[in-house]
């Protein structure tokens, strides 16, 4: 009975988006309040249908309802009933109602949080985001229903959930990276609006902002905990793949990060207007791209879905209506674009276009790498596999230009900056970089020249904006009382900046001084790696709820001094007939102990990986850091909903504050 | 308007990867095409498997179609096509072996030569013996210039030592039929 009422429920949902992708924007067409009105309550009725559905499903997980196609395939009665409701989202057509809710919360966002926009802009607005819904309704209830049913014959018990899923971190990977996915598709719906009205100026900018960072933000979260899942539930100690639909979820952030500042750009100083839509279409376009390839089956990967072609087709044929129709509407509006503002070479806009390149770039180096295996192969050029080397090299090439700019930016003015101002500053920072990365090095032996690089730059970010806050508190002229002066967003930045700082550092020592070894011991053995001695206690036998397993015992001491106590699990899921292994990690600030279980070897010893990573919580703390700044920003007084009420407040009395 | 074709290039680059997304949706993902086709064999220098003294290189597939099948007694698969490889054989079918072994791991060590030699005599005594001689790739390194993903796989190598066909998974009567025999037959003509 709960299946057909969701399914039901998914059917009014569409109907929803149906009337909601027609009558609003034929309204601000027309310039008839009644219909542009209807927008509002047709996004509840989206969202509340679509609500509905997904409680359903969630409570025939919870029922063990097996006589559902959907959850007989993913869950199990001895799956604890936490994860019984993540389950929900363990498989394709679950993730996609997730997906789809996920849509349907942003559009009623959108609905509530902007009464200060005029009624013609947000009817158009919601209308675009119902086009876009209706396809992917259409999708879930043509091609991808999780509501079908196995009947007559259904089984007894379910097929269990992936084990790769039943771990904490993946609770809440995949909400968050869908809310930064899916929230992209506000600030393409804000940007296709505004290109149908015509009307891209300074306040399109400012009221996308808001938007951007949200979905921004739970992007950047939903990213650095994949990575940290990835780490901790894979066992080979690695925080990044490179893996396909890894990359997937990087390409938007890295156009979402030029959106941001290019945003920033276009709200102060009216220019790159054409190239700020054009990103926005791109960073939505991306997500969707992701989610073609993740739901496709085209590329393998660990987290592709079993390969269909049709929801493959359904989808790149959503693609192509989606993307394609507005890559062309963007074609015929945004060569009437004027940029107003003028400014020298060696200025703030510069630098920011600068930065956006390079993110563009590194955005489309991601894409090449990934798509140019399937694009060799179907030139009848042979497979090919492009591998974490390619991107690496890639990326020391980007990086160094790019917190150059990074550096410089902040530190320059608006329309024009004096050269050797700048100068000197650069110069000081850069000396005092180096001087503190000597320091930091000193004693060390087998030095490598990335890490250096990467400490050098991150620590080269750290000092340019401490001087940028100074710089700018001197201008105020009220000491450190000045600090209270600086806005939200000008914190939002700092702190962006010094995440991304943190995150580089711990990127560069992770991959430079990582140590690890591949062992076989026998219990009451013991290994030396970094200082660190690991004691192997044994192994003993594991029952879990719903997989058996072993557990390896370790000790870990520091000049015979006991500091950790550590369990690495191997784990057998009985029903799925997996082998998992989950890792014992002791966390620190400066360094990571890692030891994953492996098998066990014919005379009865075990083979063990121990791994001392230093500093790879700063790659995620970083993350943190970044979203944490991002949050900040949105918080600014300039985005709140009331003062949105007084739109066409004259934007020059903003221009003298941060970006 | 001029200005139109630049706004124009990203609809451009969109529809050019569609299309490529396009064709892929309906190539298998895991069927694997070698680089290697039409390409000379790697160079390797190598040992026969029961004789460490006779070494073999490149030259041993000129002037002779040859089947390369990499194997290994570990493999279950493998074992499953010994029987058919054999009967290939006796129809005068030129195969060679490419010999790893997996509990033979590089830094680890494992199992000796010793124990391998007498594994692939048991298996062949039993299962049957396809093998004009086996090389053996100690280090797995040639493998990986063939590109060889894991075992079973058969590769077609012409008189002038090029790779013609590569094929992952067994070797089975249809798929000799249906992949190799026609190719096979214009090869040797």
């Amino acid at each position: 009975m709960l299946a057909e009422l969701g399914h039901f429920s998914l059917v009014l949902a569409l109907l929803m988006a149906i009337l909601l992708a027609i009558y609003p924007m034929w309204g601000a067409q027309r310039g008839q309040q009644v219909l542009m009105q209807t927008a509002k309550p047709l996004t509840v009725g989206l969202f509340l249908f679509t609500l509905f559905a997904y409680v359903c499903l969630t409570q025939s997980f919870i029922d063990n309802d097996f006589s559902i196609a959907y959850v007989a395939h993913n869950s199990n009665t001895l799956l604890p009933w936490y994860y019984r409701m993540t389950a929900v989202w363990g498989g394709h057509e679950g993730s996609f109602l997730l997906w789809v809710l996920i849509f349907a919360l942003w559009a009623v966002a959108v609905a509530v949080f902007s009464r200060g926009i005029p009624l013609d802009i947000l009817a158009r607005v919601l209308a675009i985001l119902g086009m876009v819904g209706v396809g992917f309704y259409l999708y879930i209830l043509l091609a991808s229903n999780p509501f079908e049913r196995l009947l007559p014959f259904y089984p007894v018990d379910g097929r269990d959930l992936n084990p790769l899923l039943q771990d904490f971190g993946m609770i809440i990977h995949p909400p968050l990276l869908y809310m930064g996915y899916v929230g992209f598709s506000v600030v393409f719906a804000f940007a296709i609006a505004a290109l149908v009205a015509g009307k891209l100026d300074a306040t399109w900018a400012r009221w996308s902002r808001p938007w951007t960072l949200a979905a921004w933000v739970f992007l950047t979260l939903g990213i650095a905990l994949g990575s940290w899942w990835a780490y901790k539930e894979l066992g080979w100690g690695g925080w990044w793949f490179w893996d396909p639909v890894e990359n997937a979820s990087f390409m938007p952030w890295l156009v979402g990060t030029a959106l941001l500042h290019s945003l920033a750009v276009t709200e102060k100083r009216k220019v790159f207007k054409s190239w700020t839509v054009l990103l926005a279409i791109a960073a939505f376009s991306l997500s969707l791209l992701g989610t073609f390839l993740v739901r496709s089956g085209i590329l393998v990967s660990v987290h592709s879905f079993a390969s269909d072609p049709t929801r493959g087709l359904f989808i790149l044929g959503l693609l192509v209506l989606v993307i394609g129709g507005s890559l062309l509407l963007y074609a015929l509006r945004a060569p009437q674009l004027r940029s107003a503002g003028r400014y020298e070479l060696l200025s703030r806009e510069t630098m920011l276009i600068g930065n956006n390149i390079l993110l563009c770039s590194a955005t489309l180096v991601v894409l090449m790498g990934t798509l140019l295996p399937l694009v060799h192969k179907e030139l009848g050029l042979g497979s090919i596999s492009i591998g974490a080397p390619f991107f690496d090299q890639m990326f020391v090439y980007l990086i160094v230009p790019f917190v150059l700019l990074l550096v410089m930016g902040p530190l320059s003015r608006w329309k024009n900056q004096s050269l050797a101002a700048l100068r000197n500053q650069l110069l000081a920072g850069l000396g005092l970089s180096l001087l503190a990365v000597l320091l930091l090095n000193l004693g060390r032996d087998g030095l490598s020249y990335m890490a250096v690089l990467g400490m050098a730059l991150s620590v080269w970010i750290a000092i340019a904006t401490v001087q940028e806050v100074r710089q700018r508190l001197s201008a105020v002229n009220h000491g450190l009382a000045g600090l209270k002066a600086l806005t939200p967003s000008h914190w939002g930045m700092v702190l962006g900046h010094l995440g991304f700082a943190a995150t580089i550092m711990g990127i560069a020592m992770v991959t430079s001084y990582s140590v690890e070894r591949d062992v076989r011991m026998s219990p009451g053995e013991q290994i030396e790696l970094q200082g660190y001695e690991f004691r192997f206690l044994g192994v003993e036998a594991l029952t879990g709820p719903n997989y058996t397993g072993h557990v390896a015992k370790l000790d870990v001491f520091v000049e015979g001094k006991k500091i950790s106590h550590l369990q690495a699990q191997k784990r057998f899921y009985t029903v799925q007939r997996n082998v998992m292994t989950e890792a014992a990690v002791d966390p620190g600030f400066t360094r990571d102990l890692y030891v994953a279980l492996g098998e066990q070897l014919s005379n009865g010893d075990w083979a063990l990986r121990v791994y001392v990573k230093p500093y790879i919580r700063w790659i995620w703390g970083g993350a943190a850091i970044m979203a944490l700044g991002g949050l900040l920003s949105m918080s600014d007084k300039r985005y709140r909903m009331a003062r949105l009420v007084k739109a066409s407040e004259p934007v020059s009395k903003l221009a003298g504050e941060s970006v | 308007m001029k200005r139109i074709g630049l706004f124009l290039l990203p609809l451009g680059l969109f529809l050019l990867i569609t299309l490529f997304l396009l064709q892929g949706l309906f190539s298998n993902p895991r069927d694997i095409e070698s680089s290697l086709l039409d390409k000379p064999v790697p160079s390797f220098s190598l040992p026969d498997v029961m004789d460490a003294s006779v070494q073999y290189g490149p030259e041993v597939f000129q002037d002779q179609v040859t089947l390369l099948n990499v194997w290994g007694t570990w493999c279950v698969t493998c074992a499953v096509e010994l029987p058919f490889l054999t009967q290939l054989r006796e129809q005068g079918v030129r195969i060679v072996g490419l010999y790893y072994e997996q509990e033979l791991d590089p830094d680890f060590g494992g199992k000796t030569i010793q124990q391998i030699r007498a594994d692939i005599n048991k298996t062949v005594s039993q299962l049957g013996n396809p093998y004009v001689f086996n090389i053996f790739d100690h280090s797995r390194d040639t493998s990986m210039d063939f590109g060889v993903t894991g075992a079973p796989e058969t590769f077609l190598i012409d008189q002038q030592g090029r790779v013609r066909l590569h094929h992952v998974g067994d070797l089975n009567e249809r798929v000799w039929q249906n992949k190799f025999l026609p190719l096979y037959q214009e090869l040797s003509q």
